[in-house]
């Protein structure tokens, strides 16, 4: 462990919950958002990703020859916007949202560093919360360029990402702000890796 | 931790600020296709070749290589054709709609959605009467609404009046190439 959350001063702890509120509550308007606009199903979000049109499974190169289609549509159909997100688009939100994920995996890796976990808990979570954006993206980048099947892993980035703030913020709260944390000066029943005594800043290793 | 936070405080302003609608899609149609009430969607997938095509008239291609157009009909008559296109800018995307007559000039433009950040710059370019230099245009001239409302418009308007320009000139080498194509 870096530093200790749990005997962090009451401003760190409060900060960190307040983050952590903040980012869930964002989380579930971001989960609000998905089912208003892409959808949480394979096909809904191929559809959202993947080439435009009707024949959005079926046609994935450009035809041979350009192929014209005419169907009756109402007003309201017009009216409708299908969110569809074309590959400039595409660029234009992987740039814009990667280093805001990068900082919000970063927030939560270092919320991680304070907690009591082994070194390969700890990496195992900053793999996690990492690879949940990487995921989310190669995803979208793959059904469009390669085959809509890959919608899945667009799918399994955004449950990654849930996972990963769930994880990080159960244990923080918990860490943070359970009467039956162990006290400061308590040694730790295990002496995990690099567990560390946060007043003498000496080290169990 | 100072890392972080600069990096969070970049990431947030790089953000491109929420979509507004400005003109309901639906009020779009009524206004461009007036009279019309029959419609079909004539969808135009376009080969490479075309792509390419398109690409060497106005530097443009149309996203993941799709046109559609939507018709208007009254009594099996065509009374015109629509387009929606969106204009890309590092501020967000701008949505025009743009619609034709039967005998394929401008019948009007309508900037059907813009972004927070853009709305006040592109109700500017609009109150001075950028639309209403497009009326009339034939899909081979180049619009120049720009043009005629930069000395009166600050330079962010001026900037969206270009955009403006844009879609409706991707929109006309649509329409020129590709409408007609059965």
């Amino acid at each position: 462990m870096l530093y200790d959350l749990r005997h962090s001063d009451l401003r760190v702890r409060w900060l960190v919950t307040l983050l952590l509120a903040t980012l869930g509550t964002s989380y579930l308007f971001g989960a609000w958002m998905v089912a208003l606009y892409a959808g949480f199903s394979p096909r809904k979000v191929a559809e959202t990703y993947g080439p435009a049109g009707e024949a959005v499974m079926a046609m994935q190169m450009p035809p041979e020859a350009t192929v014209v289609t005419e169907r009756p549509v109402s007003m309201g159909e017009m009216g409708e916007e299908m969110h569809h997100v074309d590959r400039d688009l595409l660029v234009q939100d992987t740039h814009v949202h990667m280093p805001m994920y990068a900082v919000i995996a970063a927030c939560l890796s270092v919320i991680a560093l304070g907690l009591p976990l082994s070194r390969w808990k700890g990496l195992a979570i900053i793999a996690l919360l990492f690879a949940a954006p990487w995921l989310d993206f190669a995803g979208m980048w793959l059904t469009k360029l390669a085959s809509p099947g890959f919608a899945i892993v667009t799918l399994a980035g955004g449950w990654a990402m849930a996972l990963g703030y769930t994880i990080v913020a159960a244990l923080a709260l918990w860490q943070m702000w359970s009467p039956r944390r162990p006290h400061p000066l308590t040694p730790s029943p295990r002496g995990g890796e690099g567990e560390r005594n946060v007043l003498s800043g000496e080290s169990s290793l | 931790m100072k890392t972080l936070l600069l990096g969070a405080v970049t990431a947030a302003l790089v953000h491109i600020t929420p979509t507004v609608v400005l003109v309901k899609r639906q009020d779009a149609v009524n206004r461009l296709l007036p009279g019309a009430d029959q419609f079909a969607a004539r969808e135009v997938h376009l080969s490479s070749t075309d792509s390419r095509r398109v690409h060497d008239a106005v530097g443009w291609e149309p996203p993941d290589g799709m046109i559609t157009f939507y018709i208007g009909k009254h009594q099996e008559q065509v009374t015109g054709a629509l387009m929606f296109m969106r204009v890309d800018s590092q501020h967000g995307p701008l949505e025009l709609a743009v619609g034709f007559d039967p005998r394929g000039t401008v019948r009007g433009v309508e900037v059907t959605k813009a972004t927070v950040e853009t709305k006040p710059w592109v109700l500017e370019a609009l109150r001075a009467g950028l639309t209403d230099a497009y009326r009339g245009l034939a899909p081979d001239q180049a619009p120049a609404g720009a043009e005629k409302v930069k000395s009166h418009i600050g330079a962010m308007p001026g900037y969206m009046a270009e955009l403006v320009d844009k879609g409706v000139m991707h929109a006309a080498a649509a329409y020129r190439l590709f409408y007609g194509r059965k």
